[in-house]
């Protein structure tokens, strides 16, 4: 039996003495996690002197001086974490449980404690995020973001409106016809009620019927005239906004911070650019001039109700208030049932695609049954949602439709004794029953306006909210500088999550025209290291010198201009081979593409394809082989010309001959430039000049390939398991 | 799938808040960290043992024959390490500007939460076992809908 011993717990404060400002404490975060993992309130606080832990009610339940840390980490655990301090003794102790929506702040807090343990200044980010509405209390969607319940639709509309700027005469002549609109669908029952009165019932002026006719014929083509104008200064006013909110947006998200693409998924970011935007131009096309149409025909007709006869429009009019408290007390039930059966449909959507791309695998393991049960199951949960939505929608609209009909009964039994009785012509009792139609459809959509005018506006609010995201500093001052290669690591430490360090504390010099290997596990900081030099990140602290000036201070667009990038993945866009090179050098010769794609060993290659430089490469490059992407992107980063190269994994998944023109094309644009080379396969890095060995984000070894090897250390080891593995995978193939 | 027989395991706290575990009479493991092979699918079944280093050092298939010290302890760490909320009765929910709003009553207390995506973050392991992920990542689990109160049944029906 092994070493059972007892471990030494460092005594807990004076649970008297709970603290106060004046006590100097530097870090304060509230934990949502009570001591029994239930939910709760527990405070961590953090001085120069001593780490504690304050219970709900004040008390000091956990206290240990700073002088007794050798370190803190957050330990991550199912839908959570835990700050766990490690004491010079040796002893583990958490100290704290909170849930992942303080996580990321407990890990930072981690990083102080050990500055502190460690006798550095205390250099953490701490910044309060919010997570419920300043305004209303509600949760937020995103921390910091916007609060869909609060945002000010007016001035969003007011922001969106600011776009129609360059199209104000089309806008303002789109108002007039929107006005014109009105009076033009108001005018058809005027003439008709008139020739009831004048006319018909009277039995005399013929010459006004063909008067009244020729009057409605010209209404008539007036309101197509005035339709299609509508119409096509809509789509053209619509259409330009849209399109310029859209490229707006695509400039501003170009221009992002990468830690903006790390929180947020392609798709989310792509969806901004299209049904976001679309969103804001289907309000504008339809929302808008919709809204405003119908309010201004409400407007006229129930001023001209008054107007023909005010008893009858208030007897008529009774209805009105009951239709539009239907429409707002159960559209959003109904809504959210249509919105259930979107769902359904996702789900139903995802299992057939993967049925049928997978139908293969499905045939492979004849297991076609149990697809089926899974798509029968599928299809029932549509159904029956569909069922349901279907069924309260009839039951809804059904009930408006007897309160809108309630409006004509009520017109026909007190308008009909007004004519009977002569308190009311024929013609006015038309006038009126025509119009009561022309209310009542848009007062049932009363409800669904209000509810497509919030999501149009939510939509708007979250293009402006990345438009309002700060950028990357791209085109900041600094002084311009002529990169001559050397490389400065000076104590940088970095991670993803402020405080999860990835990296920790590397410093290294390259020298101009060095090539350095990075080697490590997979996690050991070898591409956060290049994300770093090519600034697509900062340093937390430290900081990365190039030939001896920070690189913060020179303009970033200046410092990737001489930054050339071969990924293990080569990324070419849908265009020809010769833009897909040239992209390294815009407004390259034809001359020059063609010395690029020979240093890359790919002018052989491209001439072989019938359309040599033409040829399109389809989308990401999937028209040609891994290796023929490989050496476009060399050629890409021969034309850029850069001063500093970076290497991922340049030659893996590649056949034998393949790699040698590779490495051989590799050789030659590394030539004179400060190269940094990640190689999965530890024997293409012989030629480096020197090799870095990282381990969990700390350099444990440098020097060459030779010295490594005789040292017999990590890299050793690393090179031995390596050897073992290929020669066991030889045996077996 | 090799498992070990529970009752050659001695699991207990030592110190206070570390778990250890000897196994048999001559091995003994300083940090035992508790996880669930399948804990949707099989819960309370396929408990693995891992070691500080987050390796398994032993599975076992059904945790309830181990003793009952040993058992009180696994079950301990087993709440610390998981957070995963039980849900036993939804108190509120409803959907705005395609969010969801939670309030709910768990077997760690009250909580309000907001979801999105959920055609991602509704995840159904059978017609009536949830899990709900919130934007942050926190996670709520209702084993069995049906056991619910009719409103907290009719909440789900309406948003899910």
């Amino acid at each position: 039996m092994s070493d059972i011993e007892s471990a030494p717990r460092p005594a807990l404060a004076d649970a008297a003495s709970p603290p106060s400002e004046t006590d100097g404490v530097l870090i304060r975060l509230e934990a949502d996690y009570a001591e029994d993992a239930t939910f709760g309130k527990r405070i961590l606080e953090v001085t120069s002197e001593v780490v504690r832990i304050v219970e709900a009610e004040g008390a000091v339940s956990f206290q240990i001086p700073i002088a007794d840390i050798k370190s803190a980490r957050n330990e991550p655990l199912v839908g959570g974490g835990r700050l766990e301090i490690t004491t010079k003794t040796g002893d583990v102790i958490p100290i704290v449980t909170y849930s992942l929506t303080v996580a990321a702040k407990f890990s930072e807090a981690a990083r102080g404690i050990e500055q502190l343990a460690q006798g550095q200044p205390l250099a953490i980010n701490l910044k309060q995020e919010r997570t419920r509405c300043p305004k209303c209390n509600r949760l937020l969607p995103e921390k910091d973001g916007i609060c869909p319940a609060c945002i000010h639709r007016g001035r969003t509309l007011l922001r969106i409106l600011r776009f129609m700027r360059p199209y104000r005469f089309h806008a303002a002549l789109l108002a007039g016809m929107s006005l014109l609109t009105t009076v033009i669908n108001l005018a058809p029952p005027y003439i008709q009620g008139t020739l009831i009165d004048r006319v018909l019932t009277a039995h005399k002026d013929l010459p006004m019927l063909w008067g009244l006719m020729t009057a409605w014929l010209v209404i008539l083509a007036s309101a197509i005239v005035v339709q299609i104008l509508n119409g096509r200064l809509i789509a053209y006013v619509g259409g330009h906004v849209a399109a310029d909110i859209r490229a707006q947006l695509y400039r501003s998200i170009e221009f992002l911070q990468l830690t903006f693409f790390d929180k947020k998924q392609v798709g989310a970011i792509a969806s901004r650019v299209t049904s976001d935007t679309d969103r804001v131009w289907g309000f504008l096309v339809d929302g808008l001039p919709h809204i405003a149409t119908n309010f201004l025909l409400m407007l006229g007709i129930v001023g001209f109700l008054f107007f023909v006869n005010w008893r009858l429009a208030l007897c008529i009019l009774t209805p009105v208030p009951i239709v539009v408290l239907i429409s707002i007390r159960f559209w959003k039930p109904v809504s959210q049932l249509y919105h259930r059966v979107g769902q359904k449909w996702a789900r139903f959507h995802t299992h057939l695609n993967e049925s049928l791309s997978g139908i293969r695998v499905v045939k492979a393991f004849a297991r076609e049954d149990y697809e089926n049960n899974k798509f029968l199951h599928r299809n029932d949960e549509l159904k029956n949602a569909g069922i349901a939505a279907d069924g309260r929608w009839f039951t809804v609209f059904g009930a408006m439709s007897f309160f809108t009909s309630l409006g004509t009964l009520i017109n026909w039994t007190v308008g009909g004794y007004m004519v009977y009785s002569r308190q009311m012509s024929l013609g006015d009792f038309w006038k009126v029953n025509a119009y009561l139609g022309l209310i009542y459809g848009p007062l049932q959509w009363f409800a669904q306006v209000n509810n497509w005018f919030s999501r149009a506006m939510a939509g708007a609010e979250r293009v402006f909210e990345v438009m309002d995201t700060e950028a990357e500093a791209y085109n900041s001052g600094g002084k311009s500088h002529q990169i001559k290669g050397e490389v400065t690591f000076d104590n940088v430490r970095f991670g993803y999550d402020k405080s999860n360090p990835v990296l920790k504390g590397i410093n290294f010099t390259a020298k101009p025209g060095e090539m350095i290997g990075l080697v490590g596990k997979s996690g050991a900081g070898k591409s956060t290291t290049i994300n770093l030099i090519c600034r697509f990140y900062e340093p937390d602290s430290g900081s990365i010198l190039i030939d001896g000036v920070d690189y913060r201070e020179m303009p970033l667009q200046d410092l990737r201009h001489q930054i050339g990038v071969v990924l293990q993945e080569p990324f070419l866009f849908n265009g020809t081979i010769a833009e897909n090179i040239s992209y390294g050098k815009p407004g390259a010769s034809f001359e020059e593409i063609v010395e690029a794609a020979k240093a890359a060993n790919a002018h052989n290659f491209i001439l072989s394809k019938p359309d040599g430089y033409d040829t399109i490469v389809g989308e990401r490059g999937a028209k040609l082989s891994g290796g023929e992407r490989q050496r476009i992107s060399i050629a890409r980063a021969i034309l850029h010309n850069p001063r500093i190269l970076i290497l991922d994994e340049a030659t893996s998944s590649v056949d034998v001959e393949t790699e040698r023109q590779i490495q051989e094309a590799i050789a030659r644009l590394i030539e004179g430039r400060t190269t940094f080379a990640i190689a999965h396969r530890l024997s293409t890095l012989r030629n480096a000049s020197r090799l870095i060995v990282l381990e969990k984000g700390e350099i444990v070894e440098i020097g060459t390939h030779a010295e490594l090897m005789e040292k017999q250390g990590v890299f050793y080891k690393l090179v031995e398991t390596q050897s073992a593995v290929s020669q066991i995978i030889q045996v077996a193939g | 799938m090799a498992t070990v027989d529970p009752k050659t395991l001695r699991l207990f706290y030592h110190p206070k808040d570390r778990l250890r575990m000897i196994i048999g009479e001559e091995r003994c493991c300083l940090t035992v960290k508790p996880v669930w092979a399948s804990p949707l699918t099989f819960p309370n079944r396929y408990l693995a043992l891992l070691d500080a280093k987050g390796e398994e050092i032993e599975m076992i298939t059904d945790p309830k024959e181990l003793d009952p010290a040993s058992r009180e302890a696994v079950e301990r760490e087993l709440r610390l390490r998981n957070l995963t909320a039980v849900v036993s009765k939804i108190l509120h929910a409803k959907q705005e500007y395609g969010a969801t709003y939670w309030s709910v009553e768990t077997d760690r207390g009250e909580r309000d939460f907001v979801t999105q995506n959920l055609q991602e973050n509704a995840q159904w392991f059978s017609d009536t076992h949830l899990l709900l992920i919130d934007v942050d990542g926190n996670r709520y689990e209702i084993p069995n809908i049906r056991a619910l109160d009719l409103r907290s049944q009719q909440y789900i029906q309406s948003i899910l």
